[in-house]
Order: C-alpha cells, then structure tokens, then sequence
C-alpha cells in the first residue's frame, strides 16, 4: 500500500523539489500523468488544474482567489467547456498554496480569465484526449472515431458510450499528449450560458469560510494599537491597566517597516478572546515618537497640486505633434480632482499566524501571496520555505489584498507568542490605517479648429504616487496615466501628456480600476466639456474621434497592449441606442454618457446615465445603462453581476467617498463618517454585452471608470457640472 | 468567569463570558457559528444580523447578559438546508459576490418579511438601508426580497 499511497500533495512536492518550479515537472508534456493500478486507483489527474474520480466527478482546482469577482466559477467552466463535462458534476476547490506555478494565485488587475483562458481550455482538452484514447484502447479503435459527450466518450461507429469515470484508470497510465485541439468557440456550449457561483450554497446557509472564520488549536485573538503616523516610533507603553482585563494574555510591541508594505510601529494585546482584546486594547497608554513628518493636510496637498499644475509637468508622459501652438488662444481649460478612497471590504483584513521557531503557519486570504511570503520572510528572519500558506475565502478585497501589511503584523506578534495568533483589524482600524487610492489633480487643456475639431489636448495628472510607497521616494515609476497616456482613444493630432508626483506621509496603494478610474473621471467629463463649448452632440464628438481610427498599440515592447476605438465606439453607441438618446428626453430628464478601454485586461465598457433635476443642484438617477465589450464572455450572470456591482462601488465614489487628512492622520474612522451606497440609492441598473468571438478580456474593474464622468455629464447637462468627486462637497444632493 | 443559558437557533446552550461581551462574538468564537459576521462593531454596517425573539437585531450591540431567555435565530438556523424562502429567493436572484454581508442581510430580510408579508418599498428601502454590502448587489438584493414576497403570498 505504501508506494501507491500518493497524494497530489506528494506528487507536487516531488516535482517542486526536483524541478526547482512547482509544477513543471507534472506538466510536461510526454510524461505520464499520475499512474496508479486499476486497483489502488482512485482517480485521474493529467495535470495540476483537474482532478477526475471514478465516479466521474470531477474536482477543478482554482489558482486565482475569490473575492466575490466569480473566479471560482467562471474558471472551472472553461476547464468543463474543453472537457464536455456536465457542469453539475464539477467541483469548484482553491487550489492549495504551493501547488501551481510561481505567479499563478496572483489575483488582480481583472487578469484571472485573461491568464488562466487558454491555459484552462488545454488542461480541460487534454483529460478529455487521454480519456478518449483509454475508450479507444477498450473498443480497439482509432481515438478519431470517438466522440466526447457530457462525462461519457462515445464510440461513433457502434454508439457505444463509456462514462469518464469508468475510463479515469486506464487513461491515468497514458501518455500526457503534447498538442491538443481545442474547440472553436462557435461549438462552446457551456461559456456563454449563465452559471450560479460555486459556493453559492454554503454562503447562502452561512457555512462559507473566510479568513476572519479560521479558528486554529489554541488559537489567541489580537487587536493592535497602531503609531496614529506612518514611520512613527514607540517610546514607552504603560499596559498596566490593559493587563489586568479579563482573559488578556500579553501585551506586545513590534516595530514598523518601510516599503512596499510600511506597517505602522504598534503594540499588540492578544487575549484568550477577540472582545478582552478590544476592551484592553482602549486601556493603553502609549507615547509614540511621531517624528518630523506629522503637520500634513489633504488641504494642503489639493493647494500643492493647484499650484504644480501650473508648472512643466516632473515627467512627460506622451507627446504627440506640437500642443504649444495651439494653447494660448481661445482654449479651454478646466481643472479636476479626486480625494484619496479607502478599500472598506465587509470583512476588514485579518490574519492568522502561528509562529515555532523557525516553522511558520499562516492562514487568511492574500491576492499576491508569492510577493507576501517573500516579504513576510525578509521582514521577520524567516525562511520563505519553511513559511507554510493556507490561503482562504475573501470577503471582498478590492486591491486592499494586494497588501499584506496586516500579514507581516500578524507574524511579527506571533513571532512573541507560543501559540497561533489571530488578528483582526477592527473597522476603525481598517478605515485609519489603510492603504489609499492615491488622492489626485489634473488639469486639462484643449483646443478646436474653426470646423470644430478637437486638435489640441493637453493633460497633466498630480497625484500621491504608489510608486512612491511600493518602491521609494524617487521611484521612476511613478506615472500613473493609464487611460490619460498613449492609450488615449480619441484621435487628435497634438497631444501632451505629462504627470507630476506628490509626496505625503500617508500609505496608498491600487484599488479597484486603479488609475483607469482616475483619470476616465477627468478624461471624459473634460471630452463632455468640449463638446458643449462647440455645440456639438456629445455623442457624435466622440464618434468622430473615434470610428474611423485603426487600432493601435500603446507601447513599443512585445507586452504593448492594442487600443481599439472601434470597441469603445461600439459599447458608446450601444449605451446611446438603449437609452434612447436620440428620443426626446422627458422634462428635467437628463442623461450623461462616458466610453473607455480598460486598457490592461482588454475590455472596453461605457455607461448612459439618465437624472431627474429636482431642483438647484438636486437630483435622482432615473436609470443607468451599462455596456461592456470583453470579447467571449464566460458567465453572463457573473459578469452581469461584476458590473452591478462595479456600478455600486464607483456611485459611492462620485456621490460620497472621501478620505480627508489632518497632521497625516486619516479624519473618518469607520462607515458613519467613510459612508457607502447604501441600498436605497441603488439605481434601477441595466447591463448589456456585446457578442464576439474575441480573446476574453477581464470583467471586475471594467464597469467602474465610466459611472461617474457619465453622471457628472448628466448633471452637466442640466446646468451643474461637477470638477471634483465626490460631488456632495460641490453642494449636489440626490434622492 | 459567569455563565449565560442562551437558546441559539432552537438549542440550549451554557457559556462562560463576561457579561459585557457582545453576542456576535459569542456565536463566533465561543459557539463557532461563524456565519454572523464582524463588520464593524459599532452598528453601521449590518453584517452582524441576527433574528432575536422575532426581530432583527444588531449582535454586536447586545450583551451577552441581555441575551438570557431570547430566542435566538442566526443564518445556520434559518433553515438547515438553505430552504427557507429568503434563502431560496437569494440562490435565485443569484445575489452574492463575495457573500460576506448576505447572512445579515437574509436576517434581515426574513425578519421584515416574517412581521410583515407584503411590505411596501418605503419598508424595503428603509429596513434594507442598515445594511451594507461593498460588492453592491443591492440591485439582486432588491430582486430577491420580490421574489421571497412572491413565494410567501402564494
């Protein structure tokens, strides 16, 4: 029994330990896949991504980690579309950390279906060639007079039929084959038809597990007092009266660290349950040296980027023809602004850490979780193979999980602790100490020709840069232009764009459609603005710029992506056509468009946003049309979904979401004063997709740039057009 | 440390607590029903939702001593199987992104819809404005109230 015991967690480790890459070994074509007997087999797995159990069930096992973006779905329907599998028979699993190829959890930038599609499709191809070559071994027959057919293999002279599971054995003795076919997409019968999510159920009946769910043996709970300033120091703590609460263990300090992570210096108190520490954690009494850095506004850094703006921009970014001889005569100008944001997932970040000498446990859930174990081994002396990952359910993420600051606190007070530690970051905390959407400033320059042309566009971006933060002070990378850089869909003949970094004390880092979002908002409300000025539909401007423009690519390198006007163009006309722009609007009705390319995950999306003005300044959404071309869409109702969902998240930025500063501490502390869209601001939503057989482009950010330059060209056209968000401090309220 | 009798979703059980402790913490750690869930502490957020005597309630803003002789209802006890008519109409609407505020708002869902069969929207708007949820489904969580309304008025 002993030699055959092996289990896909041996299998890998066999393969990392002699491939030096995790999975290579396992995935090389020609080898043989998993070979159990007929007897001792249970099952058939020709590579890291599927698993099929002589029942016919088949386990998919999902790289990418969910956070509510649909990945554990959409992604084993690629595998059961290849496989001809009935999707009900497909098991959806997080694949256990360790098991794929460096790179392959990294969960970000809408990039799960883009990375994972053709992968997915081969996988899924390649058990279903080696289970149609086992059925043709059994009916002595060529594989090309097989057929696969919903979990059963069909032998097409006789119609002889076999289930998968009856053939697991005999095809796990094959040879993995080097070249598959895959099918066309014109024969796809399970993508492109609506699947409910995976876990629906266990979330549905409250069994789903997240990371704040773990509960360990032994397991302690800490909540922990941060420095209120980044880059601060501890002096001195008196603990006493913390120490005396029921239940508190110990109380800990641990010092911060500075990029890409910068957790603040904090002093700890775990207890035998989360509430001790919660109250003990409010006894303390801590002198913090704050340094020289602590006298810093938001105010302050929207008056720096008011001036700077005026200046030549720190770098230019993409120049195109020659602006200058356009500018100084008859043009337009406005300036735009957005604050820094905070992530607030439901479920604020949390971590699990169980630290024995040198051997480290962790449990929670990291969207980078490569970059985390190798940061996490650096910061606190450990050995990132003797760091053992249980990635976990995410309860929203948003980019917030691209950090893993809280992960690094979580070990560094573990590292103090003879027992696992949990810990949470209560709301105060997750609102106080986040990691921010980089506050930002753009002014925005252009001109016409007598024939009403745009020839002229000049755009220059301030903003905190993330560079700054994840790398140093002096980072290169520090533009952040997408959507404002070469990618620029509208064809105009000069062009200059520039960016200018500010820095501040505080830590920023990427949240949803990151700075696609940030600069569309200016980008298309300045287009909005220009169109007005010159009395031309708002509509037919942007077409113009748009539909006759070849596709072009945004870079040089190999890794350039291709911009296509044409798509944006296609999502803009489709918003207009179901809005009824062209039919008169009802009185006081207004509506707002926005079209862009979310450049980096291939998707183009465009919203139409209709108000009623109820009076100066004061309006109701009356209906939202949301469009979205990703090339072949996976799951409709996923990304359906997506773009609700999105549409709820980038409403609260335009009306309401604002994180402010004083002396570099963050004034809102939780939901009252850091408010979200609330359920009865929800607008009635339609959203619709463009059909295509094109590659498939990511969903999860895609339908957020354009909500709020829609809605600003909305109240625009009613008379009130906004140039900051959120739009409550320029005096709009809404019903 | 005092002990709480506390009827958690029809059974009897005895825990050892502070009194001051918050019943969300309660379920969580100390009875492992971790479906209700932390949000915020402070009442602005709603995750926490739990059906107590026939209403909705707030867990993290009930003491564990205030909570002596209650019934107590959370999602594990909606229903066993995910069959009550909240449940059915969420699986339905296909609400959930990430799923972590759903248990709250079921709770509170089903508690509004257990007093009042037919609410009107004002109702709607107004009970379901405690709760918040980040993905933003609210539109699914609009669909589904409408159709567990449907189901129950059969």
């Amino acid at each position: 029994m002993q030699k055959v015991k092996i289990n896909r967690r041996y299998f890998i480790k066999l393969s990392s330990f002699s491939s030096g890459s995790l999975i290579i070994g396992f995935m090389l074509p020609g080898h043989k896949a998993l070979a159990l007997q007929d007897d001792e087999c249970q099952f058939f797995q020709p590579n890291a991504y599927l698993k099929i159990d002589k029942k016919g069930k088949v386990t998919v096992y999902v790289a990418k980690q969910e956070s509510g973006q649909g990945v554990d779905t959409a992604l084993p329907m690629i595998v059961a579309e290849e496989l001809d599998v009935d999707f009900k028979d497909v098991k959806s699993e997080l694949a256990p950390y360790g098991t794929m190829k460096p790179g392959e959890h990294d969960t970000g930038g809408s990039q799960s279906i883009l990375e994972m599609y053709n992968t997915l499709r081969k996988a899924g191809a390649t058990a279903k060639a080696m289970l149609i070559a086992a059925a043709a071994k059994v009916w002595n027959i060529a594989p090309t007079s097989c057929a696969a057919d919903m979990g059963e293999v069909v032998n097409t002279i006789t119609n002889q039929r076999i289930k998968y599971g009856e053939l697991v054995c005999k095809a796990a003795t094959l040879p993995v084959p080097k070249e598959v076919n895959l099918k066309s997409p014109r024969d796809f019968k399970l993508i492109g038809k609506s699947e409910k999510r995976s876990n629906l159920k266990d979330i549905l009946t409250g069994k789903a597990k997240y990371g704040i769910d773990i509960k360990v043996d032994g397991m302690l709970y800490a909540v922990s007092e941060r420095c209120p300033v980044l880059n601060g120091k501890l002096i001195s703590v008196d603990d006493a009266a913390a120490k005396r609460v029921p239940g508190v263990i110990k109380v800990v300090s641990y010092t911060g660290t500075e990029a890409p992570m910068h957790v603040r210096a904090g002093v700890a108190v775990i207890a035998t349950n989360i509430w001790a520490a919660i109250k003990a954690r409010k006894l303390l009494n801590i002198t913090w040296d704050e340094g020289k850095q602590n006298g810093e506004s938001t105010e302050e850094l929207f008056k720096t980027f008011a001036v700077k703006a005026n200046e030549r921009p720190q770098f230019e970014v993409y120049t195109k023809g020659d602006v200058k001889k356009f500018i100084g005569k008859n043009e337009i100008m406005a300036t735009y602004s957005e604050p820094f944001l905070a992530h607030a997932t439901l479920e604020p970040v949390n971590f699990v850490a169980a630290v024995n000498g040198e051997k480290c446990e962790l449990w929670g859930g990291l969207q980078l979780p490569d970059w985390a174990v190798n940061t996490i081994a650096k910061e606190c002396g450990l050995k990132k193979e003797n760091i053992k990952l249980n990635l976990t359910l995410m309860g929203g993420a948003f980019g917030r999980r691209l950090h893993f600051d809280f992960a690094i606190e979580a070990v560094k007070i573990a590292q103090q602790m003879d027992k696992p530690v949990k810990l949470l970051w209560e709301r105060t905390d997750d609102i106080r100490y986040g990691i921010y959407r980089p506050a930002n400033y753009h002014k925005l320059t252009a001109n016409t020709d007598e024939k009403g042309n745009l020839i002229a566009w000049q755009h220059h971006v301030l903003g905190t840069p993330i560079a700054y933060m994840t790398d140093n002070p002096e980072s290169k990378n520090a533009p952040e232009m997408d959507g404002a850089d070469r990618g620029f869909c509208y064809d105009v003949s000069n062009i200059y764009t520039g960016y200018t970094g500010v820095n501040m004390n505080i830590n920023r880092g990427w949240l949803r459609s990151v700075d696609i979002c940030v600069n569309t908002f200016p980008v298309e409300s300045f287009i909005d603005e220009i169109a007005a000025k010159i009395k031309k539909d708002p509509l037919e401007f942007r077409l113009s710029m748009l539909e006759n423009r070849p596709d072009f690519k945004t870079g040089d390198g190999p890794g350039a992506h291709v911009q296509s006007p044409k798509r944006i163009a296609g999502v803009l006309k489709m918003v207009a056509d179901k809005i009824g722009w062209k039919e008169p609007r009802k009185p006081n009705h207004f509506i707002g468009l926005a079209t862009h390319s979310f450049i980096f995950a291939n998707s183009y999306a465009a919203h139409a946003i209709e108000i009623e003005l109820l009076g100066p300044k004061k309006f109701r959404i009356t209906r939202v049309v949301g469009a979205i071309d990703c090339g072949v869409v996976i799951n409709p109702d996923g990304l359906k979904n997506q773009m609700e969902g999105g549409l709820a998240f980038a409403l609260t930025q335009a009306l309401k979401g604002e994180i402010t500063i004083t002396n570099n501490r963050v004034v809102q502390d939780g939901f009252f004063s850091y408010e979200l869209l609330n359920y009865n601001e929800m607008p009635p939503v339609e959203i619709y997709a463009v059909e295509s057989n094109e590659e498939p482009g990511g969903v999860g950010e895609v339908g957020l740039p354009t909500v709020a330059p829609a809605l600003c060209n909305a109240l625009a056209a009613a008379g009130y057009r906004p140039y900051s968000l959120p739009i409550r401090n320029e005096g709009f309220s809404w019903v | 440390m005092p002990s709480f009798a506390l009827n958690v979703n029809n059974k009897q059980y005895t825990v050892e607590a502070e009194a001051d402790m918050p019943l969300l913490w309660v379920l969580r750690d100390l009875l492992d029903l971790t479906g209700t869930k932390y949000g915020c502490g402070v009442a602005s957020c709603g995750a926490c939702t739990v059906i107590m005597d026939g209403s909705a309630v707030l867990s993290c803003q009930r003491t564990v001593g205030s909570c002596v002789n209650k019934k107590i209802i959370t999602i594990e006890g909606l229903s066993e199987d995910g069959s009550h008519p909240v449940q059915k109409a969420w699986q339905k609407a296909g609400v959930p992104q990430c799923g972590y505020c759903q248990p709250g708002q079921m709770m509170a869902a089903a508690a509004m819809l257990e007093k009042n069969k037919k609410p009107s929207e004002e109702t709607i708007d107004l009970v379901m404005s405690n709760n918040l949820c980040r993905c933003g489904t609210y539109h699914r969580i609009k669909e589904a109230i409408h159709i567990a309304i449907e189901e129950i008025n059969k």
